[in-house]
Order: structure tokens, then sequence, then C-alpha cells
């Protein structure tokens, strides 16, 4: 692996638990690492729709409901909505809620001596969840 | 590098796209306004007192809205020091190596709905001259479209002999909330001289529902923003078949009329539906001499935003065939809006045939650029 396949986003303590954290010239768009209630999740900074930068977006709840005029909030901090279109993205997975077939692109976090180290690296897959701590 | 927090305004590094067209013309670039008191120095005496006293008293609708700053995509580095003129050409006419802006505004939409035409005359006056000197002088790629009162027509002649032989006059907005279609004769002075100064008329979706016009759909008011959303094209069909029915392109020959932001998808079923339809009740509107898919052809456009999309690209390429796409079609971004289409994602869609006609050609000609 060579210098260029990991990039360092920031300190541990950059990123605290509802933070996201942008390296903004990584993998030509930028690399946002999101820090869900601890576990990390990097997602590419470019919509898998029309390209709009996915990871500036609203962060918001899952908005349900079962009777109209009603709301029900779910899963707290993690969706992001693209600040192009407003579709909803699973930051965790990266999969756009409402479209199959479609997934903004994710890569694997590590935390290595107190700082958050993204791989940038194509064909490996990104380990679900790492904690931060 | 840098933290981003729940609420990001990251500043937006300069990329450059290339250029989709060797021609590219941009049929609806908003220019807003940071607040009314920006037209202060514009703006009589007695309006200014008004508006400090008591407000703009603006109509209002409940059912639409542009969110972010001042209808700036929440992307965009925006608060109420800068200086949008600026921010537009860098981000939006430089990034993309757009050759003509096409001012199309926004903040004056609802003077359609206004009672008092006095004011509503005012405000476009004011709104014009301000346009000129904070936006067209600001690059001489902005052009713009003149606004005007549509429900006192003596004063919307007026002001459209007093600057539509300006350089940078293109066109005259005329917002989708008529209180009639756009057809009825009462319009027609604003036609004649519109016709008369070489200029396009253009309808953006704005003003329906508010003040005193009419609901934004023939069953009503909308109650959700989507669902007004889908109302645009509703509108914008009533004006065309009202221009079609009431002979204006057969009055004005030389009148084009561009439609923006009132989807695209409804252009086939309603042409063949019309042409269909004039030849059973053609002698009850004698004076449509043409199939009015003809008139369609020759005197309406239609802004591609937002860009119709279908699940095979084969049936988005017989829609577009449908639609006589090349000849009608003129691209249009939305810029600043969230909802926008860049030029890249628009070329991505068209058939390559088609790039140089609907990014630029089609606009040269209606815009008489």
């Amino acid at each position: 692996m060579t210098a260029g396949d990991e990039i360092v986003v920031c300190s541990v303590e950059e990123l605290p638990p509802g933070a996201r954290y942008e390296a903004r010239d990584a993998a030509k768009h930028g690399v946002t690492v999101f820090n869900i209630a601890g576990e990390l999740f990097a997602l590419l900074n470019y919509c898998p729709h029309k390209g709009g930068p996915l990871c500036r977006g609203r962060i918001l709840p899952h908005a349900t409901s079962n009777e109209a005029g009603h709301w029900k909030f779910e899963r707290e901090g993690e969706i992001v909505k693209c600040p192009y279109h407003n579709w909803e993205f699973d930051i965790k997975t990266g999969e756009a809620l409402y479209e199959d077939r479609l997934r903004a692109r994710q890569f694997p976090v590590e935390v290595r001596d107190g700082r958050i180290v993204v791989r940038i690296r194509s064909g490996e897959s990104p380990r679900a969840g790492v904690r931060s701590t | 590098m840098g933290a981003v927090d729940s609420v990001a305004k990251p500043s937006v590094e300069q990329l450059s796209v290339s250029k989709v067209a060797p021609f590219l013309v941009d049929c609806d670039c908003h220019h807003l306004w940071h607040k009314v008191d920006d037209l202060f120095p514009y703006l009589p005496r007695q309006y200014v007192q008004e508006i400090k006293d008591f407000g703009s008293m603006f109509p209002l609708g409940g059912w639409t809205n542009v969110p972010g700053t001042h209808g700036y995509r929440i992307d965009h580095d925006v608060d109420e020091t800068t200086n949008l003129a600026e921010f537009t050409v860098r981000e939006h006419v430089d990034r993309y190596g757009i050759d003509v802006a096409i001012l199309t505004g926004q903040s004056v939409y609802p003077v359609v709905g206004m009672t008092n035409l006095d004011y509503a005359a005012s405000i476009c006056r004011a709104h014009n001259d301000w346009t000129l000197e904070h936006w067209v002088a600001s690059d001489d790629r902005f052009r713009m479209l003149l606004a005007v009162g549509p429900n006192d027509p003596v004063q919307a002649v007026e002001e459209i002999d007093r600057l539509g032989n300006h350089p940078a006059v293109v066109g005259i907005m005329l917002p989708a909330g008529g209180r009639n279609p756009y057809g009825n004769r009462v319009y027609h002075p604003i036609y004649e001289a519109a016709q008369r100064h070489g200029l396009a008329m253009v309808t953006h979706f704005g003003g329906e529902g508010r003040g005193q016009t009419n609901p934004p759909t023939a069953a009503g008011y909308p109650t959700y923003y989507l669902e007004m959303r889908m109302a645009r094209p509703q509108i914008a069909q009533a004006h065309v078949t009202s221009l079609i029915c009431e002979g204006v392109f057969e009055k004005f020959t030389e009148l084009t009329w561009v439609f923006v932001e009132v989807d695209s998808w409804w252009i086939p079923g309603l042409l063949h539906h019309f042409d269909s339809d004039w030849k059973s009740l053609r002698d009850s509107t004698p004076w449509v001499k043409r199939l009015p898919s003809e008139y369609f052809r020759d005197h309406i456009r239609v802004g591609t935003q937002p860009m119709e999309q279908r699940p095979r690209r084969e049936d988005l390429y017989a829609f577009l065939e449908q639609s006589r796409a090349d000849e009608v079609l003129v691209y249009a971004s939305d810029f600043p809006h969230w909802d926008w289409d860049s030029p890249t994602t628009v070329k991505a869609d068209l058939p390559e045939p088609m790039h140089v006609k609907v990014f630029g050609e089609n606009a040269r000609d209606a815009f008489k650029l």
C-alpha cells in the first residue's frame, strides 16, 4: 500500500459524535467522515444521482408516517439529503433510501494512533461502522 | 481540509468544467436581491415610506418555496454580505463557460397578484433599474428580462418602451399567475410592444394562487409543496392553448414565447390532442389557420429544467423525438435553486445531435442573441 492509498482526515478529537469532517481534495471530489454515535463512516462527496456535493447536505432523521399530518422521526443523524434535489441517503451504507441500486461510494475508515485514516483504493469493500474509540 | 458542522457552509473551490457546447445559453439564471430594501434607491418616495412603515405587502403563497439562504443552495456560501452578481459569475457563468446568462429574476413575481397596480408597476420599474445597475453592469454575459405588471397593460407598455431598446434587454417576463390565460386580448398591447422591440415573451411559474390571481390548479389550491410542483405544467398548458386559440401568433407573427420551469413531459400529449381536436372544431376558431402544433414549433420554446427523466434511455429518446426537442427545448439551469440542472447532467441526457441547438442555437434565435 502506498502513501497515496490512504489519507489522514483529522484527529479523533476533531470528529466527535454527531459531527462530520471533510478531506476536501481527496479522491477528486472530497471524502467526508461522519461520526454517528461513535461509529465512523466515510463517503465520497459525490452524489450518484447527478453529481452534487452529497456530504455537504443536511443531516436529518428518517421521517416516516402512518397518517397524513403526523410525523415520526427515526434514525436521527443517519440520513444525509443531497444539496441538489434533496435525495435521502443512508450515511452508514451509502444507499439511496428511495431509489433502487443507487449508492454513494464508501471508503474504509480506521482509527490509528488517535487519528482517523481513510483508505482510498478501488475494489476494497469498506468495513462498516468502525468505532472511533 | 476543514471541519464541517451540521450547518455546513464551506466555500466552493473554483472548478472549471469543460463547456458542453460551442455556444452555451442559460435561459433561467435567477437573480435575487438580499431584501426589498435593495430597491429603495430606485423607488418613488411614497413607496419607500410605505415599505418602511408597513412592509412590502407582497402577496404570499403557502405551498411553494425556495429554501436556503435567499433561495441559494445549501452548499452555496452565501450570506447577507455576499455580492450575489459576482457570486453568480464565479460559481456559475465562469464555471460552466456560459456565453449568455439570461436573468429571470424571481423576487418580483408576486406583482401578478397585487391589487395596487401603480405599486406593482413601480416595483417592476425599480427592479429593472436595479438589475441593470447591479447585475447587467457587472458582466457582459448577462442579459435581462423586463419585469412588467400584466394587469395594467398601459404601464407595462410604457416600461417596455422605456427600456426595450437597451442592448441587454432580450425579453419580457410574465410570471405564470395570470388573472386570465395569456392569449386573452387584454394583454395584446404588451405583445405588440414586445414584437415592436424584437423581444421574446417569457413565462416562469410564479404568482399562482397569490393575492388576486387564480388557484394554481383547476381544481383549487394544492396543500403541499410537492403537489404544487405538479401543478406547474397545468398552468403552462393553459397559457399555451390560450395563446394559440386566441390567434396571438397570427396577430403577432414575429413573437416568440419561452416557458421556463414548467416540465416538458406534457408536450407530445398536448400537441397531439390539440391537433386532433382542432380538426373537429376548427370552424369555431377559424383564425387558428394552421395546426396548433405548428404554431407551437414556430413560436413556443420550453426550458429543459427539470430535465425529463425516464427509466430507460430509449424511452427518454423516444420522448425527446416526439417532442421535437431539438427544435423546441432551450437549456435552462434554474441556478441557484436546489432542484437545478447543471449543463453537464443535461448533456448526458440529450442525444449528441441535439446539443448544439438545445444548448445555444435555439435560444440564440428565440432571444435574438
